[in-house]
């Protein structure tokens, strides 16, 4: 037996039997088609172990040094509501993996920012070992009036052997609640990274987003918000630099309940080598949801002849008042750029990472966390072929 | 300085220049004039090396060197310098960037040393200075959201960094208004000396009044079929090209 069964007890097994017999993820599922689940299927996963650390990580399935901050409450599940309970019911019923992440959950926590409070937390998701897979849930409340940043960050090191890491992230964003979300995905060239992530946003409330993927041998992120009252807003930001046989998913919905509420999404995908990349952002505006607004741009740029995109962005209204945009890009690098810079003196290879970074940069620039831009800057200049010369410039003549 | 013998060039199997013959030596001023969709923009194309049009005949002499053999950036490196009728908008590339990047890369294969950070941007701030451009230029990405006259200044500012042999205007002229005009002529005449030339596209004679050519070559059908001193871009104004045609 191999694949997240083999993770099961026997009880288990039968309680999540329904799940496994939807099946893991495979081809036939729509939302999971592109996913490459071999490593996944075949692997005999175990139980993770966990491992002493600083700092408010996730490691092995569980959450250790637990955030303590004024404005900030943790607890166990143990005092999830009704509502929470039902939502994280309502995710797992969604497919097979869902309902294997339910079963397999070993740590809930409950995170609640008070009103009028402002916190920023900082989460490590730390390596997994060789073969091992953890499951965790975190469930945040962001109170009245309160403004929440989260920064979660991988840590890279080194793996020779597949090892998974999934988590479930719930948020309640109260009436004039904000919360900035920023995630900087460098997990280890092994790693199976997976991201559930459930937004509900109450009147006037905010989320803000910003994921950028790196790492990993496959990451999935599951994104869906919901606006459920007037002025409720998100916006989405997101970048994944794709290489050597890498694959990264997101799949984004966000749900315009009610009228008066707006999102706003930009990704982009630069894919490399055998990458592939899989963008799938559906956006539904109910028939209540008048005077909404949203819009959303998607750019995928091909680096090589085996790098793959699959973008699919999905609009689905039934309000007759609303203001909708989307556009979607799929291309390699533009000639006339290219030629512009290389007329300037500019060799090939330099003109190349000039363009690659460029189309990178945007969605670098609207990072807010200055420490946190540098890294992500550091990183892409890294995994640009020939990057040394943007490097340099920006170091000798930014004044 | 070039030598352009019977130019034959197409894009897409349609023959556009059909036996360009062009001398010119160095430190002169030649304006090429002539009717839309005659070939003017094609043959700055083809000496910059924009690799959509195929040459099917002739040669282009520049310096001793076979100029159509050589890659874009091996033009540059060779002192050739096209400035661009539609420059291109390049978001998240910082201009300052690009002119820093440009200006070492042509140094570097002229034998000179690197400009240092601080000698460049004393360098650039000087030819800002002459284009009438701020300083925040240089941190708006390469002409990103500039008017169409920011974008020739800008054209000009970097021929004045790049220091050409031989300059390509391509319709520089063009979407300026009397001042921007103005600004873009003096800068071109203040690159004026015995060992540069230029070669500048143009419809109309109002920046041959400020840059005065020695030669103006008229090119109809892909060929140049009348040329003359400054008195023939009169001429051309008042007669329009028809009567070229007629001649």
């Amino acid at each position: 037996m191999n694949g997240l069964h083999t993770l099961l007890t026997k009880s288990e097994r039968y309680s999540a039997k329904d799940a496994l017999q939807k099946g893991l993820p495979s081809k036939q599922v729509e939302s999971w088609k592109y996913l490459p689940s071999r490593t996944l299927n075949k692997t005999k996963w175990v139980s993770a172990s966990h491992r002493e650390s600083a700092g408010f990580v996730l490691h092995g399935g569980r959450f250790a040094n637990l955030p303590l901050c004024d404005g900030v409450n943790t607890s166990t599940n143990s005092s999830l509501n009704s509502a929470e309970i039902a939502r994280l019911a309502n995710l797992a019923s969604a497919h097979g993996f869902s309902s294997a992440q339910d079963a397999l959950n070993t740590d809930c926590l409950l995170l609640e920012v008070i009103k009028l409070a402002e916190v920023r937390i900082d989460l490590c998701r730390l390596a997994n070992d060789a073969k091992e897979a953890g499951f965790a849930t975190v469930v945040i409340r962001v109170g009245e009036g309160a403004k929440l940043l989260l920064i979660e960050q991988f840590e890279d090191a080194p793996r020779s052997q597949p090892n998974l890491d999934s988590l479930r992230i719930l948020v309640d964003v109260s009436r004039n609640g904000e919360m900035k979300h920023l995630r900087f995905q460098t997990a280890n060239d092994h790693a199976q990274v997976f991201t559930e992530i459930d937004v509900d946003i109450s009147e006037n409330g905010h989320y803000n987003l910003h994921t950028i993927d790196f790492g990993a041998k496959l990451s999935r992120t599951n994104i869906e918000i919901k606006l459920s009252a007037e002025q409720a807003s998100t916006k989405i930001n997101g970048l994944a630099v794709t290489n050597g046989s890498q694959y990264h998913d997101t799949h984004l919905a966000v749900e315009h309940r009610i009228g008066d509420t707006q999102s706003a999404m930009t990704f982009r995908n630069m894919v490399d080598g055998k990458g592939e990349a899989t963008f799938n952002g559906r956006v539904l505006i109910e028939k209540e949801a008048q005077r909404s607004a949203t819009k959303q741009s998607v750019g995928n740029l091909l680096l090589s002849k085996t790098a793959r995109v699959n973008p699919k962005p999905e609009l689905e209204i039934y309000a007759d008042d609303v203001t909708a945009s989307h556009g979607c890009t799929v291309g390699s690098l533009n000639r006339n750029e290219l030629f512009y810079l290389k007329s300037r003196g500019i060799n090939e290879t330099d003109a190349r990472a000039f363009l690659q970074y460029a189309f990178a940069a945007k969605l670098v620039e609207l990072i807010e966390d200055a420490d946190i831009r540098e890294l992500v800057e550091s990183r892409l200049l890294g995994e640009l072929k020939h990057g040394e010369l943007i490097s340099e410039l920006k170091e000798s003549v930014n004044v | 300085m070039m030598s352009i013998r019977n130019l034959h060039a197409r894009v897409d199997d349609k023959p556009i220049l059909k036996g360009i013959n062009l001398e010119i030596s160095a430190g002169e001023i030649h304006a090429i004039m002539g009717p839309n969709g005659s070939g003017k923009s094609t043959l700055s194309s083809v000496l910059a090396g924009r690799d959509e049009y195929e040459v099917t005949n002739g040669e282009v002499i520049y310096q001793d060197q076979n100029l159509l053999e050589l890659e874009p950036e091996e033009r540059a490196w060779a002192g050739l310098f096209l400035s661009f009728q539609y420059p291109v908008e390049i978001p998240g590339v910082k201009n300052v960037y690009l002119l820093k990047a440009a200006v070492n890369a042509v140094r570097e294969h002229r034998g000179l040393p690197e400009l240092k950070a601080a000698d460049f941007l004393k360098l650039v701030r000087e030819k800002l200075k002459i284009m009438q451009m701020s300083e925040s230029f240089l941190h708006r990405n390469v002409n990103e959201g500039f008017s169409g006259g920011e974008k020739k200044r800008n054209e000009i500012l970097q021929m004045q960094l790049l220091e050409p042999k031989l300059a390509l205007l391509d319709e520089t002229d063009s979407g300026l208004d009397v001042d921007a005009l103005r600004i873009v002529g003096e800068g071109i005449n203040l690159m004026r000396t015995p060992d540069r030339s230029v070669l500048l596209v143009t419809h109309y004679q109002r920046l041959l009044d400020i840059v005065k050519p020695d030669f103006v070559h008229v090119l109809i059908d892909g060929q140049i079929k009348l040329s003359g001193d400054f008195s023939l871009a009169q001429r051309l104004e008042k007669e329009g090209y028809e009567g070229i045609e007629l001649a």
